[in-house]
């Protein structure tokens, strides 16, 4: 039963991300990796057999440990991707404030040059 | 542009003041640089909620309104940024508390215009507490510099500096302490301590470090920069007291 809810829930998830991408909440690249986790958990749910046979194969004595090591990993790895990724947009937004704040300061300066008697 | 501090400094030099609500003391600050030398002073202003801005317009500085907060380094980087942009060769940066004496300016800047190093950095230890010559030990350990106020924004940095300083790596960094000095020592950069006066803050207490908990904070974020980033440090130039 647990397998079946596990495949529907899967699938489920699939649906919900294409909807989000198809409304523009959320960006394809990053869909289409949401989706296979989406599609593999709707799999091992619908064919448990697969990852107990996967943990015979690494000599993995109770299969659901592989499954929740591996999730683990994957959402160890992802995490760890959020925050380089966070970095880079931190340093992006960063830089462009500084330059905003730059670019009004000189304009600052010509407004001021232009309005004094001199025209300098 | 030039430089008059004291000695003549024939580069275009200017001077740099991050500044968050100090609305109370940047006019005297100010006036101070301006009796002391004729440099361009640019303000900073890191989004204050008071009237940093027009008190310092006022004063006679050029201020760079930053929309939202970035930090003391991220308005510094901001003003050096601004230095590269209209091509100062020097720039000079100063706290808006007060704290650093405008009179120590030639002394700072000598080592610098003499081609002796890159960056000069304005040293005060006597000011240290018992808690922050702690902290400092701790912090000169884990990052293996050896210099002797890390944390002075009393600074004098040439182009060579200031290119590298502007740049995106340094714009990942929250302090101008030890990722800045690593960064510089990483790309050779000579950086030397001078011993200069420094007063006491104007209005009696730090912005950057408020509460013990943003000390721990700080503490945490140095050392991990401090041990990561160490053996940058092994191949490059050892700074000498400059006397």
């Amino acid at each position: 039963m647990i397998s079946i809810i596990t495949g529907i829930i899967g699938l489920l998830v699939a649906a919900i991300i294409l909807m989000l991408v198809r409304r523009d909440n959320l960006h394809a690249q990053h869909g289409l990796g949401w989706i296979a986790v989406a599609l593999g958990f709707a799999l091992l749910g619908f064919s448990p057999g697969i990852i107990d046979w996967a943990a015979h194969s690494f000599g993995v004595t109770y299969p659901p440990v592989l499954a929740l090591t591996l999730a683990i990993v994957f959402l160890v790895i992802k995490i760890l991707l959020m925050d380089i990724e966070h970095s880079r947009i931190q340093v992006r937004q960063q830089r462009l404030i500084q330059r905003v704040a730059m670019l009004e300061a000189d304009l600052k300066a010509l407004s001021r040059a232009d309005q004094s008697p001199s025209g300098h | 542009m030039s430089a008059s501090v004291g000695s003549p400094t024939p580069s275009p030099s200017i001077i740099l003041i991050p500044a968050y609500n100090e609305a109370d003391v940047i006019a005297g600050v100010i006036a101070e640089i301006n009796d002391t030398c004729k440099l361009p002073i640019i303000v900073i202003d890191d989004a204050s909620n008071d009237d940093t801005r027009s008190v310092a317009e006022t004063a006679g500085a050029t201020v760079i309104p930053l929309p939202t907060q970035l930090g003391a380094w991220g308005a510094t980087q901001a003003g050096l940024r601004y230095a590269l942009r209209h091509g100062y060769d020097i720039a000079i940066t100063m706290d808006a508390d007060g704290q650093h004496a405008a009179s120590s300016l030639a002394t700072l800047l000598r080592p610098v215009v003499g081609g002796v190093a890159d960056v000069a950095i304005g040293t005060c230890t006597r000011r240290g507490s018992l808690m922050r010559r702690i902290a400092w030990h701790m912090i000169k350990q884990a990052s293996g510099l050896t210099l002797e106020d890390i944390t002075s924004g009393f600074r004098v940095y040439n182009r060579k500096a200031i290119r590298q300083l502007a740049g995106w790596r340094a714009t990942l960094l929250d302090y101008q302490d030890i990722g800045v000095l690593l960064l510089l020592q990483s790309k050779g950069i000579k950086i030397v301590d001078v011993p200069v006066n420094m007063h006491a803050r104007k209005n009696g207490k730090s912005k950057v470090f408020h509460s013990w908990l943003v000390v721990a904070y700080y503490m945490c974020i140095t050392l991990t920069l401090g041990l990561s980033k160490r053996s940058m440090t092994k191949h490059f130039y050892r700074p000498e007291a400059a006397r």
